[in-house]
């Protein structure tokens, strides 16, 4: 009984001693520890890893790994684009873009640049590779199909026809 | 019904601890508040360091009084609900700077820029784990609203109070647990006790939808504090019903309910998080115990227990359920003092003012550290508005 009373009083004080160094170390291991942790944010939101760029002078549009939602995501199958930097682009884009990298164009992409960071953006797609259904005046409906302005690039994600 | 311990006899209430030795007793709070708040070097405008004072003389005050006193419900309710009350100020003001809405955008979103609270933490775990997948629109790290800080902070607190998270760390609970205190007498006296376990069910199936869904769900769906905090823009059909059911859910758990039973509701029913944190309690090493020695058993600790965690049998057995918060509430609403702090493994009837102090030492420094700061943040911002 009294071995238990000195191992609950030790714990205690050490747990008084977790307290106190919480914010000058413990809070940074613990956090530095999750940071390491093999994990990503879903690629639904992050939009998946850069896979290419492709240079269009003085921009250019980077290709991303196509995202294919998980179980009951409601989400579809999309592929995302990011035209960079903003301050590169012209006031109207129409680009044609080989998505899969097979040297054959998928699809066109058109928008207008607004010089208003907020105003609110437009997307058609033409397809030109049944994998990628055409879409018409898209603004940011959904995750798998929308035109974004984040930071210095413009987001067009592109969802992909069942295979 | 709830009691309250101000109307029990004064004289089976132990006697106010003297001045110098409640001052003494508060000394390590005192300089530990400056420790937090007295930075000259931090980057702040001179109201956010008023802020920051007033903060630190607040809680070193509040801590003052719980010496002085014995109690410890009353002056930590005070400390709780104005983190309720100036989280969201804070929050919201810093959201409409930002982003002039409370809505978040879907860019925002994919910009990994959504704060991360601690509420998703149960849910983004079985997607981890199966996917290493994170399924919230944040960053894992890159600023003090990522993932990775809040699991930090989350942690390290849990270790030293488990569930006694939800008394001195949750920046939510305090808006109901202020609501409860308003009414001087419970409308709704009788609660069906089988409700406590709901928060277990919701947990349960949040934990099961989130992974299904890949979002975290409850965030979608249920939480009622997006009413209070940020909340999915409506784009859509779909985002018109999740707020109203944030909107329906706040008012019904968090206003009327705790309003009409004096109890923290939506704690109490509702919160997976909640559910998920009682299992802490289970590794803290600090305790609420009944010394059967000395209970009658009046069940006046019962009633006053903002969150169903005490009951009948649980009384008889000596002790509190495992969803308890350490709120307080029963060791001050005892008269014979048979409710008490304790540490794991040590007698039950021995010091138990010992415990109670080992426990608030450490509780009630990181609610200074956590909770101190976001009171400063709102008081900044009211300060903001009013010079």
């Amino acid at each position: 009984m009294k071995l238990r009373a000195i191992l609950g009083y030790t714990a205690a004080a050490l747990t008084l001693l977790v307290a106190l160094l919480t914010p000058f170390l413990l809070m940074g291991i613990f956090s530095n520890g999750v940071a390491a942790l093999p994990l990503h944010v879903d690629e639904v939101y992050s939009g998946g890893p850069t896979v290419r760029a492709i240079p269009m002078g003085a921009y250019s549009i980077g290709v991303h790994r196509p995202v294919y939602p998980h179980f009951l995501q409601s989400e579809k199958p999309f592929v995302q684009l990011d035209w960079q930097p903003v301050s590169a682009l012209p006031q109207h884009v129409s680009d044609v873009v080989d998505i899969d990298g097979d040297g054959q164009p998928d699809v066109r992409v058109s928008f207008d640049v607004p010089t208003d960071p907020k105003a609110p953006l437009l997307v058609n797609v033409e397809s030109m590779n049944p994998r990628y259904p055409a879409m018409s005046n898209v603004g940011k409906d959904k995750f798998s199909r929308l035109i974004v302005r984040v930071d210095n690039a413009i987001l067009v994600r592109v969802p992909l026809a069942r295979q | 019904m709830a009691t309250d311990a101000r109307t029990l006899p004064l004289a089976i209430r132990p006697a106010p601890r003297g001045i110098l030795r409640s001052l003494l007793l508060t000394l390590p709070i005192l300089i530990w508040s400056l420790l937090m708040f007295g930075n000259p070097q931090a980057q702040a405008d001179r109201l956010s360091h008023i802020a920051g004072a007033i903060t630190a003389l607040f809680m070193t005050a509040l801590f003052f009084m719980m010496m002085r006193t014995h109690n410890t419900y009353r002056w930590r309710r005070i400390f709780f609900v104005s983190l309720g009350i100036l989280f969201p100020i804070g929050f919201i003001h810093n959201l409409l700077v930002m982003r002039g809405s409370m809505g978040i955008p879907i860019e925002e979103m994919i910009a990994g820029r959504t704060p991360f609270c601690f509420m998703p933490i149960p849910l983004l775990i079985l997607p981890a784990v199966f996917t290493r997948t994170l399924v919230f629109p944040g960053a894992i790290v890159s600023n003090s609203h990522s993932i990775a800080a809040m699991v930090g902070i989350w942690l390290a607190m849990t270790l030293v109070m488990g569930k006694g998270w939800c008394s001195y760390a949750c920046f939510f609970g305090g808006i109901e647990e202020g609501v409860a205190a308003i009414p001087p007498r419970a409308k709704i006296r009788k609660l069906d006790p089988r409700w406590r376990y709901l928060p277990w069910a919701v947990l349960l199936a949040m934990v099961l939808l989130s992974l299904a869904l890949f979002e975290p769900a409850y965030c979608m769906w249920l939480c009622p504090f997006k009413a209070v905090t940020e909340y999915v823009a409506a784009r859509s059909t779909i985002g018109l019903v999740q707020n109203v059911i944030f909107i329906l859910l706040f008012a019904g758990l968090v206003i009327a309910l705790p309003f009409l039973t004096k109890k923290r509701t939506q704690c109490a029913f509702f919160c997976p998080f909640g559910a998920f944190q009682s299992i802490f309690n289970k590794i803290s090493i600090f305790e609420v115990k009944i010394n059967q020695s000395r209970c009658k058993p009046c069940l006046l600790c019962q009633n006053a227990c903002p969150n169903l965690s005490l009951s009948k049998e649980s009384v008889a057995r000596g002790e509190t359920l495992l969803s308890c918060m350490k709120c307080g509430a029963c060791v001050d609403a005892c008269p014979r003092q048979a409710v008490v702090w304790h540490i794991k493994g040590t007698q039950i009837a021995w010091k138990p003012e010992r415990a109670r102090l080992m426990f608030l030492y450490g509780a009630w420094a990181l609610a200074v550290m956590f909770g101190g700061s976001i009171i400063a943040q709102g008081l900044a911002t009211i300060l903001h508005f009013v010079v």
